[in-house]
């Protein structure tokens, strides 16, 4: 176990005086979480040049930092403004603005940042007990596994659009379409480019991200004009009750505990990330409390178990990297990108070769899962102002520097104009009441059930229901999926008994 | 009038003295762009940034590293090749990566044969593995065992993904392409969880999996043993398998003249030369064996010969 190590990795930060850039590291990703458009990805992106000259060390512990504190630093324009800082946030909406329509955000954001700090850690703790097994852990999931994952993932789309079913479905549906452009993973088939290079490699994520929370939401308050707080015609949006939300969280452990274990399980799978595992832990949530109509309307617990699952999403996705040198997560591949910058080859004894850098960066997490959490509750205050600003101040701003993220990730200029695109898309949805969040969700999932589904058929001889019942972790997932579907109506039944 | 004689000459001379200057105005006098067709963070990157720093202290100007992904490595080459080929802005190009798509017709705006070469950088030979406790130890056994054997791989226009379809089409032996993995690791481990019978990877990954215990290699693709105890391809009676690598091949646009080219390739040589490049090197296990513009050129187009002739296998 590497608890020992992770003690000694622990005092070297604080006695060599590099926690300065573990809190460097947190500085830069509050800021670049808070921003709309800007995220965890972009930071690092932008970080990786400036590391070439600094100690490979060193750099654990700013990506450390940066890596930390993102999703927080976005659960608060989620909570405030309705956009969500980065994508994870995105299922933090639901419950969080609502909270501060009421006048409630010091208690929203009060419980994001226990949320964010208590998930983080767990995470991380689970992390450091899976260390032993990872490899057998990584091993054990192939590709019937992730497409029966991402068969779950959408299956929680249905249950968690109720009442709506139709609409979530159009949207998810909508969403698959849009995953299939780009390169066949199997033939190298170009399908749907319209005839641009541009859409070679797919519908980006980070652009129809923005475009989708961000840019709509700003048509949205542009239309209505005012200010946040003043549009709903609240008098003084005080940041109070931060106390009680931090209360609530502990309050509500179980939720903070299954918030987590999503988080780390779906940090784990290549490919998923933050975005689905927060929504998987929202669904689950509203699916298995007692009173799910009170969701979306500014129940805590919408707020409590997303933002645990997004911070304990990042334990969870060094998990294939200590196994095998493999990123489990566009954060961890960018990770192992200033590894190799640094001389350093990430293989499958990664864990024997660069201790001291993989707990450096376990460390750097640690860290800046707590140090995030404080540091913004401390600015908090100031930060609830945004919802006082003229919107005619705050769109031209907001829309300004969200687009600049886009565009600075890849330069691209492409970018700019889908997030533009999808900026109209999602404000026609939101009027027309589509759940946005849907349509990404199956954006995300679709390539990875897409490249899966294929995989297996090839690998299975194109048996795959004889290959997966051969599987007993194939089994579970399945068996999930079906009590996930059946759950609701159970449910009912014992109701009405 | 002998005044304006001598004036005239003055003017003349100056005018000479000017006009050579232009002609010999030191190169370079402005920075010079280093573009990597793929994000940050990858091995392409590595080699880029890892060079960049010591072609600039040899130039005595800046060299910016670029990323412009996107299309395969398309975006970035296509930029390169429509650029001035005044010398300052060059690339790293994937070979095969970049040749199999110019080959079928599927590239968009470069045109691999008249690229202005400056260096190879790296050529990393490919080598054949199985899982550690695999009941395969040759090629023959994989290759008649009644069924087409699977090979994992990230997608069919994948330089390894080529390497294994055309080599073994030159021994008619069957294969069935399992694509899809995430990356180059992501098909080891695939490899390594039983999905496939065995994988053509880099062999300087490969090591590292045979050193934890993961994988068998069976042969290396080359002519004479790097590694001691692996048989080579030659050896074991499949000559053409040597001509399978990956290049990181650095060029510009197409017309740089003679004298920019040649400052770039000894630039690009010393800089691969020098003991920081080296140390990165070594350590980071990544292979360095540059070679300069005319030898280069002279790879590129055998590989363009070699490739060609195999475009009906590479268009199925």
């Amino acid at each position: 176990m590497g608890f020992d190590v992770l003690i000694d990795s622990m005092v070297s930060v604080f006695s060599s005086g590099s926690a300065i850039y573990v809190l460097l590291g947190v500085l830069l990703g509050l800021c670049f979480g808070v921003i709309p458009g800007l995220g965890g990805t972009t930071a690092l992106a932008l970080l990786i040049p400036v590391t070439f000259s600094m100690e490979a060390l060193d750099a654990m512990y700013l990506a450390g930092g940066v890596m930390g504190a993102t999703s927080f630093g976005g659960s608060i324009t989620a909570i405030l403004l309705n956009t969500p800082g980065t994508a994870p946030n995105a299922a933090t909406t639901f419950d969080g603005y609502p909270l501060a329509r009421q006048g409630k955000a010091g208690l929203a954001i009060g419980a994001s940042a226990t949320a964010s700090a208590l998930g983080g850690l767990i995470g991380l703790v689970t992390l450091l007990f899976v260390i032993p097994v990872a490899r057998s852990v990584v091993l054990a999931f192939g590709p019937a596994e992730f497409f029966l994952l991402t068969m779950l993932g959408l299956v929680a789309i249905a249950v968690s659009s109720r009442g709506k079913l139709l609409r979530g479905l159009i949207a998810g549906g909508f969403g698959l379409m849009l995953a299939f452009v780009g390169t066949d993973t199997v033939s190298g088939e170009l399908r749907f480019t319209l005839d641009t290079d541009y859409l070679w490699d797919g519908i980006p994520l980070v652009p129809t991200l923005t475009g989708m929370f961000a840019i709509s939401q700003m048509i949205e308050l542009g239309l209505k004009g005012g200010s946040v707080a003043g549009a709903v015609g609240d008098a003084r949006q005080k940041i109070s009750g931060v106390w009680d939300g931090v209360k609530a969280v502990f309050v509500h452990w179980p939720v903070l505990l299954r918030g987590s274990a999503i988080g780390t399980i779906i940090g784990a799978v290549p490919g998923l990330g933050g975005t689905v595992a927060a929504f998987m832990a929202y669904s689950s949530t509203v699916q298995s409390s007692r009173d799910p109509e009170s969701f979306g309307k500014g129940n805590i617990v919408g707020v409590i178990a997303p933002e645990s699952a997004n911070n304990a999403k990042d334990g969870g996705s060094l998990v294939p990297t200590v196994a095998f040198g493999i990123p489990g997560s566009a954060e961890t591949a960018l990770f192992l990108g200033i590894l190799v910058l640094h001389g350093i080859d990430p293989g499958p004894s990664i864990l024997l070769d660069n201790q001291q850098e993989v707990y450096g960066l376990i460390v750097a997490l640690t860290l800046s899962a707590v140090g995030a959490s404080i540091i913004g509750l401390m600015f908090s205050r100031w930060l609830v102002l945004i919802t006082y600003v003229n919107v005619h101040v705050l769109v031209p701003v907001v829309v300004t520097v969200s687009l600049t993220g886009v565009y600075v990730l890849d330069g691209k200029p492409g970018d700019v104009i889908l997030a533009m695109i999808m900026g109209i898309v999602g404000y026609m949805m939101l009027r027309f009441d589509y759940p946005r969040l849907t349509l990404v969700i199956a954006l995300v999932l679709g390539e990875t059930a897409e490249r899966s589904f294929h995989q297996t058929q090839m690998i299975s001889d194109n048996d795959m229901l004889g290959f997966m019942a051969g599987r007993p972790q194939s089994l579970i997932l399945i068996a999930l999926t079906v009590l996930t579907l059946l759950l609701p109506a159970l449910r009912r039944i014992r109701i009405a008994r | 009038m002998r005044n304006r004689f001598i004036r005239s000459l003055t003017v003349a001379a100056a005018a000479l003295v000017a006009c050579t200057g232009i002609a010999s105005a030191e190169w370079p006098e402005k920075p010079i762009t280093f573009v990597v067709p793929y994000s940050p963070g990858g091995g392409f990157d590595a080699y880029v940034r890892a060079v960049a720093p010591e072609m600039e202290k040899i130039l005595g100007t800046e060299v910016v590293v670029e990323n412009i992904p996107g299309a395969g490595g398309q975006k970035g080459a296509s930029t390169v090749y429509r650029s001035d080929p005044d010398g300052y802005t060059i690339g790293i190009w994937n070979v095969p990566g970049l040749t199999v798509p110019q080959l079928l017709g599927k590239s968009t705006g470069y045109d691999l044969t008249d690229v202005t070469w400056i260096g190879n950088l790296a050529t990393s030979n490919y080598a054949l593995a199985v899982k550690a406790d695999s009941p395969f130890n040759s090629l023959k056994e994989l290759c008649s065992q009644g069924k087409p054997f699977k090979h994992s791989d990230t997608g069919p226009a994948s330089t390894s993904s080529v390497t294994a379809r055309v080599a073994m089409t030159l021994i008619d032996c069957p294969i069935q392409n399992v694509t899809g993995y995430k990356g180059s690791t992501d098909t080891i481990i695939g490899l390594m969880r039983g999905e496939v019978d065995a994988t053509i990877k880099p062999l300087a990954q490969l090591l590292k999996y045979r050193k934890s215990g993961d994988v068998k290699i069976l042969m290396t693709f080359e002519e004479t043993r790097s590694a001691e105890d692996i048989p080579t391809s030659t050896e074991l009676g499949y000559p053409d398998f040597a001509n399978f690598d990956l290049r990181r091949i650095v060029g510009g646009p197409p017309g740089i003249p003679a004298d920019i080219q040649e400052k770039l390739s000894a630039a690009l040589l010393q800089a691969a030369d020098a003991p920081s490049v080296q140390e990165w090197a070594a350590s980071s296990n990544n292979a360095l064996d540059p070679v300069g513009a005319e030898e280069a050129s002279a790879i590129m187009q055998r590989l363009m010969d070699f490739y060609g002739s195999y475009k009906d296998v590479l268009a199925q």
